[in-house]
């Protein structure tokens, strides 16, 4: 801290020369230090998605040599029903996001509270996170088959008429998918929430506390604008979970269907790309997954770049 | 965690505020919605786990709840089919690899963009977090094309430098935060007192940042080694190939029961609960916590 | 300050030099590893989905480097559902392996840029098997071939004698018609079985159950015609085809859980679990008559051809038989020679003893001592049916179609679609066909 106030002292002595010179040097040093992360980041993101745009421009033929067919492939997409459809079923899938947010929310304050067995339910709740979404998809494929475990669990308890075939019906399936990857994911949200629980400051919780706040009021009055940055951390994770990590999911767990039930825009990509060998039209389909990833989280990133930048 | 004990006293108060009986109503009702997510969370790896010991016809005959007839043949067979040793060490080079390079990449980068003045230093800031919108199976294919570009197909290299790339904005992002929190005055006496940036960052950041090198660390560790598509693509079937991508291999073969595919899947996911029971205090505690502000 | 200030400076530039390094060092590293071999033996890497199995693909690549001492194998398996994400890029990108595996048929065609043609050395290796047209241009062997294939792969239906006779029905005589099945079916789901263990999911309508519809209303040639994609779905023969699909989910043979399931692992181990009279499989590779009699017990298992639809027709009473798979080499391959005896080593005798023997698979080699084959009676009942063969009408079939005939089916079940919808989805996908459509 002395140092520090020398420093104060000594720096609007330091003649002009100096200043500039050790700008510069911090401008090379600085540049050094970027170097790898920006090489990472240019290689493997931004070069690839440029070549991702450069590729839904061409049309490619199986295996043939590509030839230039400039918005052919976007005319194609957007006159496929499937495409549409896949965009359809995201936004199904988004309609769940608040029960992302909220449950974990929930779960981590009633942890945070002590309540009987909390160290027990911490660590078990985020047992589930730890397995790799493959695992997880093949794992529910039996848990989730007509006469799997759930399905017993349900006649056994008198709930019969609930003992659907879960992956058969459109919307069944969609909304079975989303909930095998909100198991998958939600004790992360817990010990996130958990963590910024754990700065909340005393005086404001007592302040609250005086005013004579209930469970519910104080999650929601307190807790939560309190919490806010970590709401909106957890909420970019499950915001790109949606997007981006459902693929191995949807492939163990329904391969996109019924019919084109759980065809998110990503598995549509990798079949259209992988599967039909159309790269192009599979790279036009990615462009506009991007686009619309980059709509949806653009808020966020800003967030996290106000956030995070100096002022 | 001090700070915090008033919030936990509030959550017991509020109990106690309201009638004397229904606090414990209160309790046994939250206890008990805790208990059922929890097996809600648990059964599958139970039911993986028994199913993995039962023989084909076992498992017909009784799919749901125990048999007499237990087997170890599934895991003899596992071992069988796939070089788990080999697939192994292959996920350990990769994922440490992975996490290395992101971690030290990301270092740099929110060391440079919070304590180095210089033009554009939000700009770049920005443009690694914007990364984020860029999903892998967006540029899977002309990433992949890239790497062989780059001589990188069926290498560990490959994976590795594609694992840090995508583990880069969520580690910049953690430790810039971090970064931001430590007082300027601190480095700057750091300066004064002759100490070269090098080591700035790494004797006195470093330290400081453990919490959040260890969450992100987490984070990583757990994306990277169960990662499927990246390895898959980038691994092809060559011998560098991840554990991830041999169970899915397992379930993908021809002659294979529900039993076998259970077992392949216990074996797969072993590693990651070992460092899960290992490591338990660290990521449920101070790690994670630490990290998120 | 100024002393600290250009140590600051060495770091920086020590710094760029390691940041630059990481992704340099990386580089240098990759092109080391392969050197290692010693320079008189040609290592060729195979791309392969272990049709048969692990241990035959190890005793197979043994027996090869034994007769071939100069050159050594380098499987590279990926399993079948995932081969074509890996070997799509290593085709467009024109780098990888030497030897590939692909289907017979339509899947070979569109990636015939990326093979090399045989020799006629190679070929003749293709002349002691009982077919090879699979692997040349239109199932003509007159015209350009790009792999040879080894062993016999086609459709046929399983069915367990022990429920049929719990049900009340002859183990001894299956039923042979559609009408035969769906009053079979009745009985079988009256004591609580399923009938027809299916899965909608994946590739295998289209390569296991659509050909055994197909023969009910194709020719041979209409089956060419569908392969150049001359043969619109709207044509009331392919109408008919969908409609026979349809009826065995509407008729209620199948499991209800068969629009979520694929046929493999959860269809098969439905009825190798004994809970299913009957499915649909191969007779080779898996879940054939070797996998069925070890899981079930070989008395207990039958072989059959699927019930018929429209008994006259012309290829009603044939065998949907084809090449289980080729392999062949690839046009960037600087090791052509060491890869062509590989692919004639596939199509050789003592491989083909190796898939009798090891695999429990049917070779396509002429001259297999009859004494290697197991004794199973549905192998018996197989080896039969296989004598009348005809194309198998799946292979012609190309991935959108493929795909749309299992989405479709699917939703068809559900009853969510009609069967106009279907027939309009397909004519789109084999309009969006690569090598079908019109340009």
């Amino acid at each position: 801290m002395a140092a520090a106030q020398q420093l104060d002292q000594a720096r609007p002595r330091a003649r002009p020369q100096t200043e500039r010179r050790m700008k510069r040097r911090e401008l090379w040093l600085a540049l050094a230090f970027i170097v790898p992360g920006i090489a990472l980041a240019v290689l493997f993101k931004l070069v690839p998605l440029i070549r991702g745009f450069h590729l839904s421009l061409l049309e490619t033929q199986g295996f043939e040599e590509p030839s230039f067919a400039g918005l052919e492939n976007y005319r194609t997409m957007l006159d496929d029903p499937v495409f549409i459809g896949s965009f359809r079923n995201a936004a199904v899938a988004f309609a769940t996001l608040p029960i992302w947010v909220l449950l974990p929310l929930v779960l981590a304050v009633l942890i945070f509270q002590r309540s009987p067995g909390w160290k027990f339910f911490r660590a078990t709740f985020f047992l589930p996170y730890m397995i790799a979404p493959i695992v997880v998809g093949i794992m529910f494929r039996q848990i989730l088959a007509p006469d799997g475990p759930l399905n017993a669990l349900l006649r056994a308890i008198g709930l019969a008429p609930l003992a659907i075939a879960w992956l058969n019906g459109p919307n069944s399936a969609l909304l079975s998918l989303t909930a095998v990857a909100l198991w998958s994911f939600f004790g992360l949200g817990v010990l996130t929430y958990l963590s910024g629980l754990a700065t909340i400051s005393e005086d404001i919780i007592e302040a609250a506390r005086l005013d004579g706040a209930g469970f519910w009021s104080l999650l929601l009055r307190i807790v939560m604008p309190l919490l806010k940055p970590v709401i909106g951390y957890w909420t970019v994770l499950c915001t790109s979970g949606i997007l981006i990590w459902m693929f191995p999911l949807i492939y163990a767990l329904t391969k996109g269907g019924p019919g084109n039930a759980t065809t998110l825009p990503e598995y549509l990509v990798f079949t259209t790309t992988f599967q039909f060998m159309n790269r192009g039209l599979g790279a036009a389909i990615g462009m506009a997954l991007f686009v619309f990833v980059a709509i949806v989280s653009a808020f966020v990133v800003r967030r996290m770049y106000a956030e995070g930048k100096a002022s | 965690m001090s700070q915090s004990q008033t919030l936990r006293r509030a959550g017991k108060r509020t109990g106690s505020a309201a009638a004397p009986g229904s606090r414990g109503i209160v309790r046994l009702v939250v206890t008990a919605a805790l208990a059922m997510i929890a097996v809600v969370a648990l059964y599958p790896l139970l039911f993986t786990i028994l199913n993995s010991f039962k023989t084909r016809t076992g498992f017909a005959k009784n799919p749901l709840g125990l048999t007499s007839e237990l087997t170890f043949d599934n895991y003899i067979e596992t071992f069988n089919r796939m070089a788990v040793p080999r697939l192994f060490l292959n996920s350990v080079i990769a994922t440490a690899g992975g996490l290395v390079l992101s971690t030290f990449a990301a270092l740099l980068l929110a060391y440079a963009v919070t304590k180095l003045r210089f033009p554009g230093s939000n700009l770049v800031f920005l443009f690694i977090i914007a990364m984020l919108v860029i999903p892998s199976q967006v540029i899977i294919y002309p990433l992949y094309e890239t790497i062989l570009d780059l001589g990188f197909g069926s290498t560990y290299q490959g994976l590795i430098l594609a694992y840090a790339a995508f583990g880069l904005p969520i580690s910049t992002y953690l430790l810039a935060a971090y970064f931001r929190a430590i007082p300027d005055q601190l480095i700057e006496a750091a300066r004064l007192d002759g100490a070269g940036e090098m080591r700035i960052l790494f004797s006195i950041m470093l330290p400081i940042a453990t919490p959040a090198i260890a969450a992100l660390s987490i984070l990583n560790f757990v994306w990277m080694w169960n990662d499927l598509l990246l390895p898959l693509v980038i691994m092809g079937g060559s011998d560098k190939k991840t554990l991830m991508v041999g169970v899915a291999l397992l379930s993908g073969q021809y002659d294979v029961s529900i039993p076998l595919v259970s077992a392949g899947l216990v074996v797969a996911l072993l590693p990651v609960m070992i460092v899960y029971l290992l490591f338990q205090r660290q990521i449920l505690s101070g790690a994670v916590a630490g990290a998120v502000r | 300050m100024n002393s600290s200030s250009s140590r600051k400076g060495g770091i920086g530039r020590h710094l760029a030099a390691t940041a630059f390094s990481f992704l340099g060092a990386a580089a240098l590293v990759a092109p080391l590893a392969p050197a290692a071999h010693a320079a008189d033996v040609t290592t060729i890497k195979v791309l392969n989905w272990e049709p048969g199995g692990a241990e035959y693909w190890k005793q197979l690549v043994a027996a090869f480097e034994k007769a071939n001492p100069d050159i050594k194998v380098e499987l590279e398996t990926v399993p079948f559902d995932r081969y074509p994400e890996v070997q799509g890029p290593y085709i467009a990108t024109k780098s990888g392996p030497d030897v590939m595996e692909n289907n017979a048929g339509l899947e070979l065609y569109d990636r015939r840029s990326a093979y090399a043609e045989l020799p006629a050395d190679v070929l003749e290796a293709g002349k002691e098997l009982i077919t090879y047209s699979g692997g040349c241009l239109n199932f003509d062997t007159s015209k350009s071939c790009y792999g040879l294939p080894f062993g016999y792969q086609g459709n046929v239906m399983y069915y367990n004698k022990k429920v049929l006779a719990e049900a009340g029905l002859d183990p001894a005589n299956p039923p042979k018609t559609w009408d035969e099945m769906d009053a079979a079916c009745a009985k079988i789901k009256s004591v609580g079985k399923t009938c027809l263990a299916l899965g909608l999911s994946g590739i295998f309508p289209a390569y296991w159950d659509f050909p055994e519809v197909a023969r009910n209303y194709l020719t041979e040639d209409d089956m060419r015609a569908m392969l150049t994609g001359d043969m619109p779905w709207t044509d009331p023969k392919m109408v008919n085809i969908l409609k026979g699909l349809a009826s065995i989910t509407q008729k209620g043979w199948a499991n209800a859980s068969a629009p979520s399931i694929t046929m493999l692992p959860d269809g098969a181990d439905l009825f190798q679990s004994g809970n299913a009279a009957f499915a649909g499989t191969i007779i080779s590779d898996a879940v054939n008559w070797a996998a069925f009699d070890k899981a079930l017990g070989a008395e207990n298992v039958g072989a059959m051809r699927w019930p018929t639809l429209v008994a006259d027709a012309p290829l009603a009473g044939s065998f949907s038989g084809i090449e289980s798979s080729v392999f062949g080499v690839s046009s960037w391959s600087d090791k052509k020679d060491a890869a062509f005896r590989f692919v004639k080593f596939m199509a050789g005798p003592e491989n083909a003893e190796l898939l009798t023997k090891v695999a429990g698979g049917i070779s396509l080699y002429k001259n297999v001592d009859p004494s290697a084959l197991p004794n199973s009676p549905a192998l018996s009942q197989i080896l039969e049916i296989i004598k009348k063969p005809t194309l198998h009408a799946g292979v012609i079939l190309s991935g959108q179609e493929a795909d749309a005939l299992a989405r479709g089916w699917q939703e068809v079940t559900l009853g969510q679609l009609s069967i106009e919808d279907w027939t309009a989805r397909m004519q789109k996908a084999l309009e969006q066909s690569p090598s079908k459509r019109k340009k």
